[in-house]
């Protein structure tokens, strides 16, 4: 084989080539990561840690929690089964989801956007081990207290620590503490009690949906033929994970398609500049290639020299692209929910899969743009190593 | 008779290119014998086909037809690679150029041939100490060409054309882009490779000086050995 050396010298020889190149495959993975992180940081503000035997239960048509409603009632029918886990933090919840519009903080009185109020039994906390306190305190059960995720605390007049905002005239909720819950989207919500909300808004004896554990993620498909089979309870029974990956598809698609298209436009020019310069590269070296074919290397053993420098070549840029990108993670940003018409704010997040894609679409690349110019590499003959 | 201690037969060769449409015979019905020892050097007018010839020796290159025995090897039977792997072990080249890769040092260079063999980092790293110590060169093992003069490069070309101790050196003007001084040494040098370690050189050269200093002269002209 062809020393490596030789490949990492020839690209830095060729600075000023080489950092043009390496810095247009950056900007094409940049975009890339981000659009992968973007992805990512939907997917974790949507996609709940949910544990796998966790089950909700909307009204039967229903897509999402804020569209559903339930009586009471069906509670009871929901628990009558022995796939109920029972016990600390299992049974069945009955919640009430809605939507009120809020004054943003310090942006005039014109701005107001929507916020998520979810109300939930006492046991409702201890049902999502990911939620905890980090200020403040938990709520009274039974009183207006509520507490604030951290991820729109402040964002709203009112609504933050110390806080009271009015969920209807005269109904007025008190902030006592604020919640973080491993970054899902339960962080762009406001957690209270479950009658002292329904009853605000006059939805006594209803809830918008239900939350069941199981005692075991195999009883699932029992459980749901057995209750979705129930006239009387008339529901749609799905898997938590199952329900919260088809919201963040329809909130993420769009972001991080659009990402990707670009990436993909970008990386064609990208890929046309890395063959540019590997073809450049060959031109410039046809003397050396023909020198190193005299002395009895193979052609395979040129091409892969020149695919490997054209991968060195790219894996620079997407290291360099890849560092960049790691300043996003500091980059967080409101986006609508279309399933619940409120906010919920998505960081940029890198997770090591992203780290990985971006290097291999780096890589595929330096492929692409550098298989050409190595195939014409291979095929420069020995005799040029004689012309003067 | 002289067969048996050829290292080099060519019988009926042929060489045309082809400019377009238009055919351009370079070699026609040449024979040659070199023998195993021996130190020729090839002369002849510009175009006359000496590098032609030089490169069907090298295995560089194939006759449009006839037959070419080298280091007892058919070289017309072999393929591509074979050929690039007969190359390695048999062959040493000098270019009037020198061409040495810019980016790797003196050591490096001369290193190349021997990455194409099963040896291992110490022996490689012993073998090239020995061939800079023939050219005189071993304090410049960790120079790069840029930094060497051009009598200095030609001989690190050569020692990097004898690390593989192959049994041919072919020379195409080894001497053409160097001072008379730097001339005279690689000359020297051509003339103890032959000498002391009996390596047969096939020198192609334009200068009467240089072919001085071989055992054998020949004249190409009009494709044919005269
Ligand atoms: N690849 C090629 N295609 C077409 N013509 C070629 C090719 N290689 C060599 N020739 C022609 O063959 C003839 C002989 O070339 P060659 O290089 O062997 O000459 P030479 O004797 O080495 O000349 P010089 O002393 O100038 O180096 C020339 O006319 C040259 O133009
Ligand atoms: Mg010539």
């Amino acid at each position: 084989m062809v020393p490596f050396r030789y490949n990492v010298r020839s690209l830095f020889v060729r600075k000023v080539t080489t950092i043009a190149t390496a810095l247009g495959i950056a900007l094409v993975v940049f975009v890339f990561a981000a659009a992968l992180m973007l992805g990512e940081g939907v997917e974790r503000a949507l996609v709940s840690s949910s544990r796998p035997e966790n089950v909700i239960v909307l009204r039967k048509g229903s897509d999402a929690e804020l569209s559903s409603s339930m009586s009471q009632d069906v509670l009871g029918l929901l628990r009558g089964n022995s796939a109920v886990a029972q016990g600390e933090g299992g049974g069945v919840i009955g919640e009430v989801i809605l939507v009120i519009t809020a004054e943003l903080e310090g942006k005039g009185e014109s701005q107001i956007s929507n916020v998520l109020i979810r109300g939930m039994p006492a046991e409702g906390m201890k049902f999502r081990p990911e939620a905890r306190i980090v200020s403040g305190r938990a709520p009274q059960p039974g009183t207006n207290e509520v507490i604030v995720g951290k991820a729109i605390a402040g964002r709203f007049k009112g609504v933050s620590e110390g806080g009271t905002f009015e969920l209807r005239r005269n109904r007025p909720l008190k902030v006592v503490g604020t919640f973080a819950a491993d970054g899902t989207s339960f962080e762009s919500e406001v957690w209270g009690d479950l009658d002292v909300i329904r009853t605000s808004v006059g939805r006594q004896a209803s809830v918008s949906s239900a939350r069941v554990r199981l005692n075991s993620p195999a009883d699932f498909e029992t459980y749901r033929t057995t209750m979705e089979a129930d006239k009387r309870a008339n529901v749609k029974v799905q898997r938590e994970a199952d329900y919260y990956s088809k919201q963040s598809e329809q909130t993420s698609g769009f972001l991080v398609g659009l990402g990707t298209v670009v990436a993909i436009l970008f990386s064609l020019a990208a890929m046309i500049g890395a063959a540019i310069t590997m073809n450049g590269a060959v031109a410039h070296r046809t003397k050396e290639i023909g020198t190193l074919r005299a002395l009895g290397f193979s052609r395979i053993a040129i091409l892969v020299s020149f695919v490997l420098e054209a991968l060195l070549l790219a894996l620079i840029g997407g290291v360099v692209g890849l560092a960049f990108v790691q300043l996003l993670a500091l980059v967080s940003f409101p986006v609508m929910n279309f399933q619940t018409f409120s906010e919920i704010v998505i960081a940029f997040k890198a997770t090591p899969n992203v780290l990985i894609s971006a290097l291999v679409f780096s890589l595929v690349m330096g492929l692409v743009g550098g298989l050409v110019p190595a195939i014409r590499a291979a095929r420069v003959s020995p005799v040029e190593a004689m012309r003067g | 008779m002289a067969e048996a201690t050829s290292i080099v037969t060519l019988k009926g060769i042929n060489k045309t290119f082809h400019r377009g449409k238009e055919p351009i015979t370079v070699l026609e019905s040449l024979d040659l014998d070199v023998p195993t020892g021996s130190f020729e050097a090839l002369m002849g007018p510009s175009g006359s086909g000496k590098s032609t010839l030089l490169n069907i020796i090298a295995g560089l290159d194939r006759p449009t037809s006839g037959e070419v025995k080298v280091a007892g090897a058919n070289l017309a039977a072999m393929s591509d690679s074979q050929l690039a792997k007969w190359r390695s072990q048999n062959i040493g080249f000098v270019f009037q150029s020198f061409n040495l890769i810019p980016v790797l040092t003196a050591a490096q260079n001369v290193e190349l041939p021997l990455l194409l063999t099963s040896l291992s980092g110490s022996e490689r790293t012993k073998r090239v100490q020995t061939a800079l110590r023939v050219v005189g060169l071993e304090d410049r093992m960790h120079h790069y060409p840029r930094q060497l003069s051009g009598g200095q490069e030609q001989r690190v070309a050569i020692a990097r054309a004898i690390v593989n101790d192959p049994k041919i050196i072919v020379a195409d003007e080894p001497t053409g882009d160097l001072d008379r001084k730097s001339a005279d040494d690689v000359l020297t040098l051509l003339d103890k490779l032959n000498k002391e370690l009996g390596k047969t050189i096939f020198m192609v050269t334009h200068d009467p000086n240089a072919a001085e200093k071989a055992s054998v002269q020949r004249k190409l002209d009009k494709g044919a050995l005269q």
